[in-house]
């Protein structure tokens, strides 16, 4: 009895959020034991070993991994052009007064500008298949990359700049020895941002004018009725965005083992 | 003794945005020599901090010449090394990496800096620490890190801009005796500002006492007590009659411009 106390005291936060989940899962279920929908209300409802079966079905005859792959390509392509243009940009912007002069406007009017707007003259000049995808992804990852870069370099500590100057540095030893790593945390929210940005940017593009990826996958079962695949296509998403969010919380307290205390984030 | 920092009739005056002009310095000339030890004591917001700064290379003067060894100062350079006032310190480095730092932005092979920044370590007593984060250490450890990182580099000159001010009393008198003994080895020249009468007296071949703003040279004391010099030094008459010779140059600037 003690032993199995103290271990429910030491895990108590999985138990309780990992019970709570199978608990809404029970209940989500059941609904249609204790619950008589109407005819057209049970059209669009769906229980979890549904969902379930559906994700068994679209596993085996390869659904799964083509629309996956589809939607990976655009989505990784998608943001690592952001981050080679935003990371640069941004030290860059931050640094150089005429730059951030020369490019301020574009960012701030391109940045203001909702990205859907482009999506349909993107579709016209890159057609349907994955290159619209990649620069609409492109274009809502690039900013928060750029953005967050450039005030993580504004608010660098002028004091340790001095400190390397006066050791004789030149510009480029100022980026690479304070500039950048003191802008790490601002760099790695940004790419959270990005992250974010980038998904969302998978799911639009594929929802309008798209023959593959996972977001057409949700979209055509959707105006099919198929809520069970909607589902799974909602979990892959999930699970994708979960992996993601994990790794680079982990990569930022590798990255921050010198500062005094970390904080907890979502 | 050879000279070895010159500054002539040097005058800089800051001109921030919307705002009205400050003048930091002001026909200002000194003459500190090979190896000698001088304080620089002031009101707030005297130009020493600034005189440092041009001596160090990061700010250019309106007119007159700052020279190091005959040599005007046109920018940064190995020969000179800063002390900072709030230690200065890479956070995201180790101690064994920002004591490197100097010699690797020289450029200086990793085998041999990684060496010198060892002994140099040993020599702050900090070995053991090699792998800490700054925000792991105590405000004196962090200094004998600043002082260690300065030295690393053997400047000619070593610039010390408050260095104690962050300091606990206890920790800033083992401080200081420290400084004398590594001044006492190394033979740099040192300029040291602080706002500390007893430790500019206790520190200093001279100390020179700077007006209100616009800063210039009030007058230079020549510290007479012998070397070396210890704490008990401190409690002598002589002493004693050092410091109130120079609060009574101080006073009148701090109190008339208040």
């Amino acid at each position: 009895m003690t032993t199995l106390k103290s271990f429910y005291n030491e895990k108590e936060p999985y138990i309780l959020g990992i019970g709570f989940i199978a608990l809404l899962i029970l209940i989500w279920e059941s609904t249609p034991l204790w619950l008589t929908l109407p005819r057209g209300m049970a059209l669009f409802f769906t229980t979890p070993s549904k969902i379930a079966g559906a994700f068994y079905r679209l596993l085996i005859n390869g659904e799964i991994e083509k629309h996956s792959y589809v939607s990976a390509v655009a989505f990784l392509v998608g943001l690592g052009l952001s981050i080679l243009v935003g990371l640069p940009l941004g030290l860059v912007m931050g640094r150089s007064r005429t730059l951030d002069a020369l490019l301020d406007p574009y960012v701030t009017a391109l940045n203001a500008t909702p990205r859907i707007v482009w999506l349909p003259l993107l579709i016209l000049w890159f057609g349907i298949g994955i290159w619209s995808k990649i620069v609409i992804v492109f274009a809502g990852a690039v900013f928060p990359m750029l953005i967050n870069t450039y005030v993580g370099v504004k608010n660098v500590d002028r004091v340790l700049v001095n400190v390397v100057r006066s050791f004789g540095a030149n510009e480029w030893q100022v980026m690479k020895v304070v500039v950048l790593p003191n802008s790490l945390p601002y760099i790695i929210a940004g790419l959270r941002l990005a992250i974010g940005r980038a998904i969302l940017g998978v799911v639009v593009g594929e929802f309008f004018g798209s023959s593959k990826g996972l977001g057409y996958m949700i979209a055509s079962a959707a105006t099919n009725y198929k809520v069970d695949v909607v589902f799974v296509g909602v979990a892959i998403f999930m699970g994708f965005s979960l992996i993601l969010t994990m790794s680079v919380k982990s990569l930022e307290s590798r990255l921050a083992t010198w500062r005094p205390e970390a904080t907890k984030t979502f | 003794m050879t000279t070895c920092i010159q500054a002539k009739n040097v005058g800089l005056t800051f001109r921030p945005k919307n705002r009205e002009p400050v003048t930091a310095l002001n026909d200002f000339s000194l003459e500190v020599g090979q190896g000698e030890f001088v304080s620089i004591v002031g009101p707030s917001g005297c130009g020493k901090s600034t005189f440092l700064n041009i001596l160090l290379g990061l700010i250019k003067p309106d007119t007159g010449l700052m020279q190091l060894n005959g040599a005007r100062i046109t920018g940064p350079g190995q020969d000179r090394a800063m002390v900072f006032q709030e230690f200065g310190l890479l956070p995201w480095r180790t101690v064994l990496a920002n004591v490197e730092l100097g010699l690797e932005l020289k450029g200086v092979e990793f085998s041999i800096r990684r060496h010198r920044a060892t002994e140099l370590i040993n020599m702050a007593g900090l070995a053991g620490f090699e792998n800490h984060y700054p925000h792991e250490l105590s405000g004196g450890m962090k200094q004998r890190v600043g002082l260690a990182r300065a030295l690393a580099t053997d400047p000619e000159v070593l610039l010390m801009d408050e260095p104690f001010a962050a300091l606990d009393a206890q920790t800033r008198d083992l401080m200081q005796a420290e400084l004398l003994q590594v001044w006492d080895r190394t033979k740099k020249t040192v300029i040291f500002v602080t706002h500390s009468i007893e430790e500019a007296a206790y520190l200093s071949d001279r100390v020179v006492i700077m007006s209100a703003r616009p800063g210039r040279i009030k007058q230079i004391i020549k510290v007479q007590l012998p070397r070396p010099r210890d704490y008990e030094m401190r409690l002598s008459p002589e002493f004693n009659d050092l410091k109130s010779r120079i609060w009574d140059v101080l006073k009148e600037e701090l109190i008339d411009k208040k």
